[in-house]
């Protein structure tokens, strides 16, 4: 699976990077909202996983841009430390598929995108 | 003694006082910008501003973004503006009556629609002709006024009044904001449990020759034009060695326009900004810590060094020389409404030291070097070559640069913006030519500015007119 | 040698010209001037100088976080490959050797501290040990003793996120200590270890907790059981921060049980008090609560006054609606505004009161009750 990560913690982005490229899946980083969403026509991910606060453009803005551009396709996840409910909420509302809260483990955030990988589920 | 060695002696001896004072207040502005600096950045080393970012207990803060014709920008504008990292946040754009389509432009932009708004004149304004609000989700934090043209204190006093939070931002729409703006300005208001903090100003740095993409800062430049250049530097002194130096007196007297955030329930007591002035920024700061020096409460004005706000500064003399004359004027005025405090024990620090500091020091002097400038040079040509004033003149002059060159070390030593090592030389020739090249201009500048309130020209209209985008008080 | 005499010459001439020769010689002028322009070259000197070893520690500092992230990444990891739960993460000669150095040890600890804060599981449990197993708690402990506040408070917040309990003890006699940022961070520190009974350091503190801290430790607690930790006895602390706190936790937690309590804050002599226990009426509430808030409406000045018109706002019913109604005549707008919307919220008959009140009033109430059917904030 082809997987945009944007992240702007060098350190995390690292070790995404790293931990999904185990799993198999091809990793594309991005340090920021502007960034991926200037990416996203090239590269076709087949998921994106977002932090939302992040320099220049949020997380939420690349959650909205995604869902605008593949309204069906493309799943996003959002990794981030805000877990308050109503950053959460919205998060949904924009149409993210899932939302995992930092600190947040990276063996069930492996699992989670198992979970969208279509070629697992066939 | 004859006449001409009795005002040889006044005059060299009132120009050495000057430069005495002039170099221990240097002295002092820099040691206390030191332990300020210090303590703040030792404080932030461990802070997680993030904290306040999606936290429901953080205050709540109302951006106030004044526009007059920017309809090129003000999309954009406000779209970074809403992306600011705050949750607890509303941003209220006030069209001070634009003569272009800015209004138009953000209703098709935004989705706005108009809202029945009942204005609660808390404040003397202008008619509000509409409010209006966002169908979009995503917009909700959006509120855009309409209103009558009437300058920038009036368009930002609307923005008090429709307000709703605690706190409100006042912020220029052309400026470029860092994603956590918010969070830092915020912090201040959250720290004193003693005392009541009633303003939080921040740091204002030059945008020219930046590169900005959609709103947003991506990389800083040393600006490639000279005047921008010294203003640089000018800037640097200004926030990094006197703002600190009086934040840690608590005598800060001026919070920039540009960027700057307020007790909202404190200046609705106080009435709000003042529109008699051309210098409302600094005008309502006085006059917020006179309401409370009167009231009798512990209070303090915060200030925030990190470089937050990014700004166009003016690269022509045409533009710069008004700029310098508003400010001139803006201080005078300032000091005018306010000279009840003078010296007058009752008003504590900023009664014996703050105001005639700015008195002595910001208004007065561009009058002293003026006259004892064109004094020297007369009395040179027709009398004698007076060595000893031309000597102390040469120091003030160099203690100037070693002020200037403190300032860029100070710069270097903490948020080191201009990270090659060829910028750093460039702001140091800079310094060097400062006095000779800008200095002189601004003073001109600034006995203009005299001049034009001696002569009453009231400049009121006229800047409503021509807007007031192109100029603001930042230092 | 031609110069200085002309300059000796030349400056006893002047000297000659000044009647003020005693107190102002050119000499010193001369002096100062060479003085200050010797500054100014030391200063561009020691700037030069900082810039060149600082691009020098940096490139240094790049391969460094390399090798850090490197044994970091490991560490994460580590679990993936073999499961072998207790055994030393394997750490390279290297990095073995570099760990003498103290900016590489600084580095390494920073590095390891950020992923921490970031990662929970098992993951995080092998950050831990790895933290442990390269001694960094020892260096930690020493910064504990250190004299400036900044490094204290620095090294209990690193031990906080590595979760290193067994030091708690160390750790609480810090909590009233004068300076407010190693105090701040000790009292998250306990309450992260303790959860809520960390908070017991609220008995004996005497020094305020700002606002910030409160949102710290709020936030800290959120993902924390609530235990029966004697609020009742921190709402009558003199300490009025303490106070304002135990509000905040009884409103974010319901603490419905303190009702009574909090209803005596209400007559609290510390205005902040005051609000915070109207704020805890917003959502915590008995039949008789509007009434109690009512009752001491007219000795409260404005702020508190709008305070607790929302408090009704969320918790009145019909029997305050003649109330809210008799502040719709009062000067004061942002009063009336609130009371309106207060009716809008009661119930059918507060809505028809306020347009019969806007009808027969016109001016400015008509427009206040459009204001506030439109559902916007005021």
């Amino acid at each position: 699976m082809k997987i945009l990560v944007v992240e702007d913690n060098q350190l995390i982005l690292r070790m995404l990077e790293f931990r999904l490229k185990k799993d198999g899946h091809e990793v594309i980083v991005t340090h920021n909202g502007r960034e991926a969403i200037e990416k996203i026509e090239a590269v076709q991910p087949d998921l994106v996983i977002t932090d939302i606060l992040m320099p220049y453009v949020s997380g939420l803005e690349v959650v909205a841009a995604v869902k605008k551009k593949y309204p069906t396709g493309t799943p996003v996840i959002i990794l981030s430390g805000m877990g308050q409910e109503n950053v959460v909420v919205e998060g949904f509302q924009l149409g993210a598929d899932d939302y995992i809260t930092k600190p947040f483990s990276p063996n069930e955030l492996s699992a989670r995108v198992r979970r969208f990988d279509l070629s697992i589920v066939k | 003694m004859s006449w001409q060695t009795f005002i040889l002696h006044i005059f060299t001896y009132g120009i050495l006082l000057y430069s005495i004072l002039l170099t221990s207040c240097y002295i002092l502005i820099g040691a206390f910008s030191i332990s300020e600096t210090r303590t703040y950045l030792n404080k932030n080393s461990f802070t997680d501003y993030r904290v306040l970012a999606s936290s429901t207990e953080a205050p709540s803060m109302s951006i106030l973004a004044p526009a007059y014709n920017e309809a090129a920008t003000i999309i954009e504008n406000v779209r970074s503006l809403l992306s600011l990292h705050y949750n607890n946040l509303e941003v209220i754009i006030i069209n001070d009556g634009s003569k272009d389509d800015s209004l138009e432009r953000l209703i098709d932009a935004y989705d706005l629609y108009k809202v029945d708004y009942f204005v609660n004149q808390q404040v003397e304004t202008k008619l509000v002709k509409g409010v209006y609000k966002s169908h979009n989700q995503v917009y909700r934090k959006l509120i855009v006024v309409d209103k009558e043209n009437g300058g920038k204190a009036d368009a930002l006093n609307v923005g008090v009044n429709i307000a709703q939070n605690n706190y409100f931002v006042c912020v220029d729409v052309d400026c470029v904001l860092e994603q956590d703006a918010i969070l830092k300005l915020a912090k201040p208001f959250l720290e004193n449990s003693t005392h009541r903090v009633i303003a939080a100003g921040g740091v204002v740095r030059i945008a020219n020759s930046c590169e900005i993409e959609g709103g947003r800062l991506v990389k800083v430049n040393l600006p490639k034009q000279f005047l921008p250049r010294i203003q640089t530097l000018e800037y640097i002194r200004a926030f990094l060695l006197s703002r600190m130096a009086w934040t840690r007196l608590n005598g800060l007297l001026l919070i920039s326009g540009a960027f700057g955030a307020f007790d909202r329930e404190i200046v609705i007591k106080c009435g709000g900004y003042n529109h008699k002035t051309v210098g409302e920024d600094m005008e309502l700061v006085v006059r917020m810590r006179r309401y409370m020096e009167e009231l009798g409460q512990p209070y303090r004005v915060s200030f925030i060094p990190d470089p937050l706000c990014w700004t166009e500064a003016p690269s022509t003399f045409k533009i710069l020389g008004r700029q310098r004359n508003r400010w001139a004027r803006g201080t005078i005025e300032t000091l005018r409404f306010h000279k009840k405090m003078f010296f007058n024990p009752r008003y504590g620090l900023l009664g014996m030291l703050s105001y005639p500091y700015w008195l002595f020091f910001e208004f007065l002097a561009p009058i002293i070097e003026f006259f004892g400038t064109i004094g020297l040079i007369i009395y040179c040509i027709v009398a004698e070559i007076n060595y000893s004033a031309l000597l102390i003149t040469a120091g003030v002059v160099s203690i100037g640069i070693l002020y200037s060159i403190f300032a860029i070390l100070m710069e270097v030593l903490t948020y080191n913006q201009y990270k090659q090592r060829k910028d750093i030389l460039r702001l140091v020739i800079v310094a060097v030519l400062e006095p000779v090249i800008f200095h002189p201009f601004v003073v001109w500048s600034s006995i203009r500015g005299n001049f034009d309130l001696l002569r009453k020209r009231n400049s009121w209209g006229e800047m409503t007119r021509q807007g007031f985008a192109a100029e603001k008080k930042i230092l | 040698m031609g110069v200085r005499l002309f300059l000796t010459t030349k400056i006893s001439t002047i000297n000659r010209i000044l009647p003020f020769t005693y107190i102002l010689k050119v000499e010193y002028l001369v002096i100062v001037i060479f003085s200050v322009v010797c500054l100014i070259g030391g200063l561009l000197v020691y700037m030069l100088f900082y810039i060149y070893i600082k691009s020098r520690r940096e490139k240094k500092y790049d391969k460094w976080r390399l090798i850090s992230d490197l044994l970091i990444r490991k560490a994460v990891f580590y679990d993936d490959d073999q499961v072998q739960a207790e055994t030393n993460i394997p750490v390279t000669d290297r990095a073995k050797k570099l760990m003498n150095k103290r900016h590489f040890r600084k580095l390494l600890t920073e590095e390891i501290v950020s992923a921490k804060k970031n990662i929970t599981g098992i993951s995080a449990y092998n950050l831990k040990n790895l933290y442990q197993q390269l001694l960094l708690p020892n260096y930690a402990l020493k910064n504990l003793k250190s004299r400036y506040w900044h490094i204290k408070a620095k090294a209990i917040q690193e031990l906080t996120v590595m979760e290193m309990d067994e030091y708690v003890t160390e750790l609480i006699s810090f909590t009233n200590n004068q300076n407010e940022l190693v105090r701040m961070e000790a009292q998250t520190a306990i309450v992260q270890f303790n959860g809520f009974e960390g908070l017991s350091f609220l008995d004996a503190i005497t020094y305020p907790i700002s606002d910030w801290q409160q949102i710290k430790l709020l936030q800290q607690l959120a993902h924390a059981r609530p235990v029966d930790m004697g609020i009742d006895g921190w709402l009558k602390s003199a300490n009025n921060s303490v106070v304002v706190f135990a509000l905040k936790l009884a409103r974010n937690y319901q603490l419905f049980e303190l009702h009574d309590d909090i209803l005596q804050c209400l007559d609290h002599t510390n205005p902040h008090v005051r609000l915070e226990a109207i704020n805890f009426f917003c959502e915590i509430y008995t039949e008789d609560t509007s009434d109690a808030l009512i009752s001491r409406y007219l000795k409260e000045d404005l702020k508190h006054q709008l305070a607790m018109i929302k408090a009704i706002q969320n918790i009145g019913s019909e029997k305050d609606v003649p109330f809210l109604v008799s502040l719709l005549d009062k000067d004061d707008h942002e009063i009336k505004i609130s009371a309106a919307r207060a009716l809008t919220k009661i119930g059918k008959n507060g809505i028809a009161l306020l347009k019969r009140h806007a009808d027969d009033k016109g001016y400015p109430l008509d427009q206040i009750a459009m204001h506030v059917k439109g559902g916007l904030p005021a």
